[in-house]
């Protein structure tokens, strides 16, 4: 006892058994360890799911662009299932493909870009007035700024259209031409109007993005700059500029990332003029049943997304070698305006007056008028809203507020999306679980990744690839094509990232320690499960439903294309009016989920304290 | 109450060096046993193997005889079987529930009855003086009180081996010492077998039966306290335990050194007599004064004072004997003005002489055979470089 026992050689090791049976006792004592804690197993369940889920839509999607599909054999020239790269040839090189992708990509190319430029010139100026100067009304304008982003994008669209429709498409004009102002095409529809719109929508990612970063540069680095001489200017563009830099890059490429996958804005407003993105020539693709056509181009959106997203990640690997970590200068500092204080003000109110308050007051002003723009009182009317009957439109022959169609796509909205959420959210925080208890073992860094891979898939081209792979039936599978469950599993699968990576900062927050005492205390995992670990997660678990559960509310990418007559929600219901053209009803519908959304994501942030930047779901 | 048996148990996380290496430890039953080194040496790591929490890549672990782990065997007891009481660094109170149910959670998981439940808990908390915040949640008690808490948590399905995990590296001074008293009240009305992991020596030295000083997933030392002060088995250990540390030098360096292994070599022939590194306790080194004349056997140097620091009961004092450093520790006030020469007087029998591996060379009363002794040697270098 008392002499060294540094040496082990008066205990001589344990004889090496023959190599088969000490690698079996080896396996037993695995066995029995993860009898006792499942974590391993359950992890390996979550891989399998997820890498079902995730992957093999991508690989449908490959399989179904490089497979001649039945009724393309002619076409194609070859037989149905060979491998083929017509499909290729016909996006990219055929006398079609400057209509399928050239253009659409150039288009969304030009659309990326002018939208980018508009949210950054919008978002950062905005962020700067709010984080930097002492504006009039810093605290509403706080909220008011992003209330742009509660709203589902194509509100603007909408409101775009009630404001500057021509009489060259179907449907009721513009209140602009009510009033005898023309508007030409270019106004009216396709390029501008979309950038705008868009940018309109995504400017508040900006800010948020933009107003983080500028909180946390340590603002000894500006006075430092001062103190040695620099003017305010010179400090902004060689000191403050640079250091946000990183957030910049970082903004663009997420914007860009989701303008790739947007829908209801560019089909809104492009369909007019035959002005296609690659989402909308994607969803025509579908329509016309193209479907070796619908695989490549899905191929081709996911790839740009997954490189805008690794670039990004490059960027911002690089960026950490001057990342500004937050000192005890990082507090707020904001530079007086003094007599701008009020004009700083004005132009916040018109950027909030033009990105809310003009779109939301024109769409509701088109749906309770008669013809639009004509402020008399005999024009008003609330016939869309409540009428029982109504002249002109078979298929949707009354108010918005009667007849069945709103309240049943409001109940699939609430049970689909509701059910989407409360899987995201509890997978989410099992993913937390896993991730954090099987520490820096192979299978927690797997998940970890494989949970952030719907991140980086445009939401269109996954519901694409969703469609590729469920649309038949697959092994034991079934084709889930117009089931409430691919709706579900598809809302689930791309909020996903967002869940998981709130579990496992829930989780590591939480530490394993609470866990491990109600081990040694002698609980089995169950019972720590039930004890322990969700009631001290209750709070996350909420936050982890609500979240996905509101950004699903507006969600109309991933869904568009999968909801048939049976599972229609709010969102395809406002979609499918458009193309009825019944205008009114269509921004009424709008209003609705505009309505519904604002306040859940306003109640949200009131009840889980959390901001919408932790939650940029949507 | 059970005796713990590590054996040959290594611990490696992913491709790096194991965590802990060969172990193998013997904790007797009733002993409070402290595992001490610095941090990232394997002590909570061993103290989590323990415990179940961590599982082994080779060897096993027995308590009381019972096997717990065993590669060979296969065989894993998992930590809620195991029936032992765990306190950790943070005290990983559960958040949501009073303290009353923190408590009595080990016994509503064994379906003990609600009425024995309340009582045991109630006992438990009141060992601990905190019966008064049985209602309270943990966030509202400050860091000693919750300490207190995960104590009678443990104690209240009364474990036969209690593991504490750096429990009192989270509290300020006076409440340290205060819960150091707690523990080892504890420890003698319990008699349970206590494991205890600090990086902190002098809650070792204090509280400990028996200390292990662990260094890179190796044993280093395993002996009573007073032991490991004044038997150091090597420079490691020599270098952690002790404050201020031991002075080392190596011989040869400078006239200082050089007369100091004469001295050395005079005295003990033989092997035993040639160390690589000599080293020796600050307060075994002695000022004299003026006047003063140094024993006979002592040997007597000079050196140049270059610092001073009075802590009110004792002065260390930062001298240089020719060119090397030394630490000295005189009780109450010194005059030693910097820049002044002094005599310094240490018994060689203070000396501690280790070899070109650092170990500790044998008495010279006990010297054993060389070649038996080289061998050893080597085989401690095979340990410690592995």
């Amino acid at each position: 006892m008392a002499a060294a026992t540094r040496s082990p050689a008066d205990t001589p090791p344990p004889p090496h058994e023959g190599p088969p049976e000490s690698r079996l006792s080896r396996l037993r004592y695995r066995l029995s360890v993860i009898r006792h804690a499942p974590t391993g197993p359950l992890g390996i369940l979550l891989i399998t799911v997820l890498l079902y889920l995730v992957v093999a839509p991508l690989v449908a999607v490959l399989s179904d662009s490089t497979r001649v599909q039945i009724g393309d054999e002619g076409q194609a020239h070859q037989d149905p299932g060979s491998l083929t790269s017509y499909y290729v040839w016909r996006v990219f090189r055929s006398p079609v493909s400057e209509l399928l992708f050239w253009k659409p990509l150039l288009h969304t190319v030009v659309v990326a870009l002018g939208v980018t430029a508009l949210a950054v010139v919008l978002g950062g100026s905005m962020a700067w007035l709010l984080t930097r100067t002492d504006v009039a009304g810093r605290k509403w304008l706080s909220t008011a700024l992003v209330v742009p982003y509660m709203l589902p994008s194509w509100t603007f669209a909408l409101a775009w259209l009630a404001l500057f429709k021509n009489s060259s498409s179907g449907g009721q004009i513009g209140i602009l031409e009510a009033w005898g102002v023309h508007t030409p095409d270019w106004l009216a529809y396709g390029q501008l109007p979309i950038i705008i719109c868009l940018g309109l929508h995504y400017y508040p990612f900006v800010l948020l993005l933009f107003g983080n970063a500028l909180r946390r540069i340590d603002s000894q680095l500006e006075d430092s700059a001062r103190i040695l001489g620099a003017g305010r200017g010179t400090v902004a563009a060689r000191i403050t500029l640079p250091l946000m830099l990183p957030s910049l890059s970082s903004s663009v490429l997420l914007v860009f990332g989701r303008i790739l996958g947007t829908f209801g804005t560019p089909y809104i407003l492009g369909l007019p003029v035959n002005y296609d993105l690659l989402s909308t020539s994607l969803f025509r693709a579908v329509n016309s049943q193209q479907r070796g056509v619908t695989a490549v181009l899905a191929g081709v959106i996911v790839v740009i997304g997954v490189l805008a997203i690794v670039v990004d990640t490059r960027l911002a690997r690089e960026a950490k070698r001057f990342v500004t970590v937050g000192g005890k200068g990082a507090m707020d500092r904001r530079a007086p305006l003094g007599r701008w204080r009020r004009p700083a003000f004005c132009v916040a109110l018109t950027v909030f007056t033009a990105a809310v308050l003009v779109p939301v007051v024109s769409l509701a002003l088109t749906t309770v008028t008669k013809t639009p723009g004509v402020l008399r009182a005999d024009n008003f009317t609330l016939k869309y809203w409540i009428a029982d009957h109504l002249e002109g439109t078979p298929g949707f022959p009354h108010g918005v507020l009667r007849g069945t169609q709103l309240y049943e796509a409001a109940w699939n909205s609430l049970r689909i999306v509701g059910l989407a959420a409360l899987v995201c959210g509890v997978v989410g925080l099992l993913i937390g679980y896993v991730v954090v208890r099987a520490g820096h073992s192979r299978v927690g860094t797997l998940l970890r990744q494989i949970s952030f891979l719907p991140y980086m898939v445009p939401g269109i081209a996954f519901a694409a690839a969703f469609l590729s792979l469920f649309a038949v039936r697959r092994g034991p599978v079934p084709a889930l094509y117009g089931s409430i469950s691919l709706l579900v599993i598809v809302l689930a699968v791309t909020h996903l990232p967002y869940a998981s990576r709130s579990g496992i900062s829930a989780m590591t927050q939480l530490g394993r320690e609470p866990e491990e005492a109600a081990q040694i205390s002698g609980a089995g995992w169950f019972a720590r499960l039930r004890w322990i670990v969700i009631p001290i997660q209750r709070g996350a678990l909420v936050t982890g439903v609500i979240l996905p559960f509101v950004s699903g509310l507006k969600e109309l990418s991933i869904v568009i294309m999968l909801t048939t007559s049976g599972t229609e929600l709010l969102t395809t219901l406002s979609i499918n009016l458009v193309d009825y053209a019944y205008d009114q009803m269509a921004n009424a519908v709008v209003l609705v989920i505009a309505l519904v959304s604002f306040l859940a994501t306003y109640f949200t942030q009131r009840l889980t304290k959390t901001n919408l930047s932790s939650g940029l779901g949507g | 109450m059970p005796t713990i048996t590590l054996t040959s148990v290594r611990k490696s996380y992913g491709s790096g060096p194991p965590a802990v290496d060969n172990l193998n430890l013997e904790i007797p039953s009733g002993s409070f046993t402290c595992l001490l080194g610095p941090s990232g040496c394997g002590k909570t790591t061993t103290l989590r193997m323990i415990s179940g929490l961590e599982t082994l890549d080779d060897g096993s672990i027995t308590v009381g005889g019972r096997i717990m782990d065993s590669i060979r065997d296969g065989l894993f007891v998992p930590p809620e079987k195991r029936g032992m009481g765990l306190v950790f660094q943070n005290y990983a109170l559960w958040p949501h529930l009073t303290v009353a149910k923190n408590v009595e959670f080990g016994l509503k998981v064994r379906k003990t009855r609600q009425a024995e439940r309340t009582e045991r808990a109630l006992a438990a908390l009141k060992m601990m003086q905190i019966e008064w915040a049985a209602d309270r949640y943990p966030a509202e008690l400050s860091g000693g009180q919750q300490q207190r808490v995960s104590l009678a948590r443990m104690l209240a399905v009364s474990p036969e081996v209690l593991l504490l995990d750096e429990p009192l590296s989270n509290l300020d001074a006076q409440l340290r010492l205060d819960m150091r008293a707690e523990l080892k009240r504890i420890h003698d009305e319990t008699g349970h077998t206590i494991v205890f992991v600090t990086h902190d020596q002098l809650e070792a030295m204090t509280m400990a039966t028996h200390v292990v000083v662990m260094e890179k997933g190796v044993v280093q030392q395993m002996a009573p306290p007073m032991d490991v002060y004044s038997r150091p088995a090597n420079t490691f250990v020599a270098r952690f335990v002790g404050s201020p540390p031991m002075n080392l030098f190596d011989v040869g360096g400078d006239a200082f050194t050089g007369a100091v292994r004469e001295r050395v070599e005079d005295e003990r022939p033989g092997p035993a007599g040639r160390p690589a590194t000599i080293g020796v306790r600050p307060e075994a080194l002695r000022l004299l004064a003026d006047t003063e004349q140094a024993t006979e056997a002592d040997f007597v140097f000079e050196a140049v004072v270059k610092a001073a620091l009075p802590t009110g009961s004792s002065t260390t004092v930062l001298v240089t004997a020719v060119s090397t450093e030394l630490y000295l520790l005189a009780y109450g006030k010194v005059d030693a003005a910097p820049g002044a020469t002094v005599r310094c007087a240490v018994r060689p029998a203070d000396l501690h002489l280790f070899d070109e591996e650092g170990d500790r060379l044998p008495e010279a009363a006990a010297a054993v055979p060389a070649p038996a002794q080289a061998e050893e040697n080597e085989e401690n270098a095979a340990t410690w470089t592995s």
